[in-house]
């Protein structure tokens, strides 16, 4: 269920990066997810030392559905004063990820600082990184379902509690049926059992 | 002991709760809760003795979804929540996001310049302000207590200043994309002076306090290595790539807000160790101070501080009363901001971390589609699975606060 808050994207830019306007601020390159790492391989042997960031875009609506943008700057790979950094070169590469097939090669063995950005956005998006060693959660907790960064994901979390808002939230920017809290019903039931000094009930009689 | 994890703590990942006791290696938890860790950082270290020989740390305990609630707000109020990332410098947080906003809007050449001037000033104030707050915190790590009450003083008079200028301490929003909210207010470049003065005399004591202290080079020296290929793999940036040699600054590489009009230098060691980034960040809080002297030259002439564009800037609350369309204009900017034009930008500054960078996306409508934070505390944080194996367990609490991180920005 996409959020009421999510800004509807109908009569906007579907792919933003496509008609975005002159700004002299990095050069821009787009790929597949197929030619990634030697197009990486490819930049790092042109001098394209540090990758500076790894982050995505869920283009809800677009095909492919996600975009993975790699940050990369020229550095010199060595002792190296101000004249001779100058101005370094900086690339983004953008990869469109289609949601049928979630999936790109890892690059963290060519890039050590790729770990931590992999892990986020499959934690944050869902997107699984190919020869990854520890492709676990970073951010959410360990047991989270979902992704929090999707569209698709309202913002207040996955509406599972059984109480739904009052008629009067729908007033406010809470969308009626959002959980009040980051809870779900089964543990305010284990919640309150335990408040009453009560064994908590065992797992299916948090429905009612 | 760890033959059943699972039921320690109900803990999500509750491996990292269990000390674990395996030939001669142990397996001990560090943090979430430990004053060391400058946060809530949980390291989970193998020690064999005292030698730490794997830290694989865990973080996300201060993950807010601060990237996500700007997506769902508009262009004029996500300024709030970012700047609520990195919240020892929350000015550079916001001047990132308004300058990336101001790039996609097109109007980055029309900002006046005495906001940009003010911005530069009120950043470089921040940097001040964050050192001190590492340095004092740092100086704890080691038992330098003392060194706190001193950082804590400087820094309470440039959060003083900071309230002046936006109304609050730490987050004051007073950056706005096309200017400032406001002009500094009287009495401001008094204090300004006051703090220019005494500065070098407090900065001069901090400095016969620790440089030279010999409890404090041994613990520091030699401790943390990074070599320039290292840094640069790992991607690290700010005074930490610079302590090994690397001389990249954003501020000189990519000017933007009016750096190029400064003279400052960027100070560069190539040892690489704890005790370079620990000399690196304190002359860069002199060099901040010159650029903020100069600054305070130019401010005595008044001028606008915010853009002349009526579709972007709040109108003044004298001329909501006297005009039409300053009403019309103010309640539109209020009720439902303004469009952005569709695009994507990636802007960066150098923050008291390093290189920061605000990878921002709009598909023309009121609020952001996407603004994605490039933390550098994130980057030089993860640098510690490199550096900690083979060293001193007491050393890795040397090296977590030389690579200053600060984790709302870590976690967001």
């Amino acid at each position: 269920m996409p959020s009421s808050q999510t800004p509807s994207i109908a009569g906007l830019a579907l792919d933003p990066t496509s008609v975005r306007s002159e700004i002299a601020d990095a050069e821009i390159l787009r790929i597949a997810p197929g030619d990634l790492r030697a197009k990486l391989e490819a930049l790092r042997a042109e001098g394209f030392s540090m990758l500076l960031d790894i982050g995505g875009v869920d283009y809800l609506g677009r095909e492919p559905r996600f975009d993975v943008v790699y940050h990369l700057l020229a550095l010199p790979a060595k002792v190296a004063s101000l004249a001779e950094v100058g101005t370094p070169r900086r690339i983004r590469l953008l990869v469109g990820v289609p949601e049928s097939a979630p999936s790109l090669p890892s690059i963290q063995d060519m890039w050590p600082s790729a770990n931590w950005a992999e892990r986020e956005i499959f934690d944050l998006f869902g997107l699984t990184f190919e020869g990854h060693p520890q492709l676990t959660r970073i951010q959410m907790p360990h047991d989270w379902e979902g992704h929090p960064l999707r569209k698709d994901y309202p913002l207040r979390g996955p509406a599972r509690e059984a109480t739904p808002r009052p008629a009067f939230a729908l007033k406010s920017n809470v969308p009626a049926g959002a959980p009040p809290s980051g809870k779900t019903a089964a543990a305010l039931q284990k919640q309150i059992a335990r408040a009453r000094g009560q064994a908590p009930a065992p797992d299916g009689g948090a429905d009612s | 002991m760890s033959t059943n994890p699972g039921v320690i703590g109900g803990h999500a990942a509750p491996m990292l709760d269990v000390v674990e006791v395996k030939g001669n290696t142990m397996t001990l938890s560090m943090g979430p809760q430990h004053p060391s860790t400058h946060g809530v950082l949980q390291v989970v270290v193998e020690v064999s003795g005292e030698v730490v020989e794997k830290a694989e740390m865990e973080i996300g305990y201060l993950h807010t979804g601060i990237e996500k609630s700007a997506e769902n707000l508009f262009w004029t109020q996500a300024g709030t929540v970012v700047e609520r990332m990195d919240y020892l410098s929350p000015l550079g947080n916001a001047m990132c996001y308004v300058l990336a906003v101001e790039q996609l809007l097109g109007v980055s050449d029309r900002i006046p310049e005495r906001a940009q001037a003010i911005r530069v000033m009120l950043c470089e104030l921040t940097r001040v302000a964050s050192h001190c707050v590492w340095l004092g915190t740092g100086g704890i790590d080691l038992g330098a207590i003392s060194t706190f009450f001193y950082t804590f003083d400087l820094r309470e008079d440039i959060l003083d200043l900071i309230e002046l200028s936006g109304g609050a301490r730490m987050h004051p929003n007073y950056l706005r994309i096309g200017g400032l909210n406001g002009d500094i207010p009287d009495g401001f470049l008094g204090k300004l002076d006051g703090l220019i003065e005494k500065y070098p005399k407090r900065m001069h004591e901090l400095r016969a306090l620790l440089q030279n202290n010999p409890i404090l080079r041994d613990r520091m020296i030699d401790v943390g290595i990074v070599s320039p290929e290292d840094a640069i793999a790992w991607g690290l940036t700010g005074p930490a790539l610079r302590a090994s040699g690397i001389a990249y600054d954003v501020r000189k590489a990519f000017p933007y807000s009016g750096y190029e009009k400064y003279e400052f230098d960027v100070p560069v060691r190539e040892d690489g160790d704890a005790y370079a980034r620990f000399l690196v960040r304190l002359e860069e809080m002199d060099e901040a101070m010159r650029i903020v002297r100069q600054v305070r030259a130019h401010l005595d002439t008044p001028g606008p501080i915010m853009i002349d564009d009526p579709k972007i800037a709040q109108p003044a609350k004298e001329t909501i009363a006297l005009s039409m369309e300053a009403l019309i204009h103010h309640f539109k900017i209020v009720s439902e901001s303004f469009r952005v034009p569709p695009g994507d930008v990636y802007q960066a500054i150098e923050s008291p971390r390093g290189e920061l960078g605000y990878y921002v996306v709009s598909n023309g409508n009121n609020r952001p589609y996407r603004v994605r934070t490039r933390p550098p505390s994130l980057y030089n944080l993860q640098t510690l699975k490199l550096l900690a194996p083979g060293n001193l367990i007491a050393d890795l609490v040397v090296m977590i606060g030389s690579l200053d991180p600060v984790f709302g920005e870590v976690d967001r």
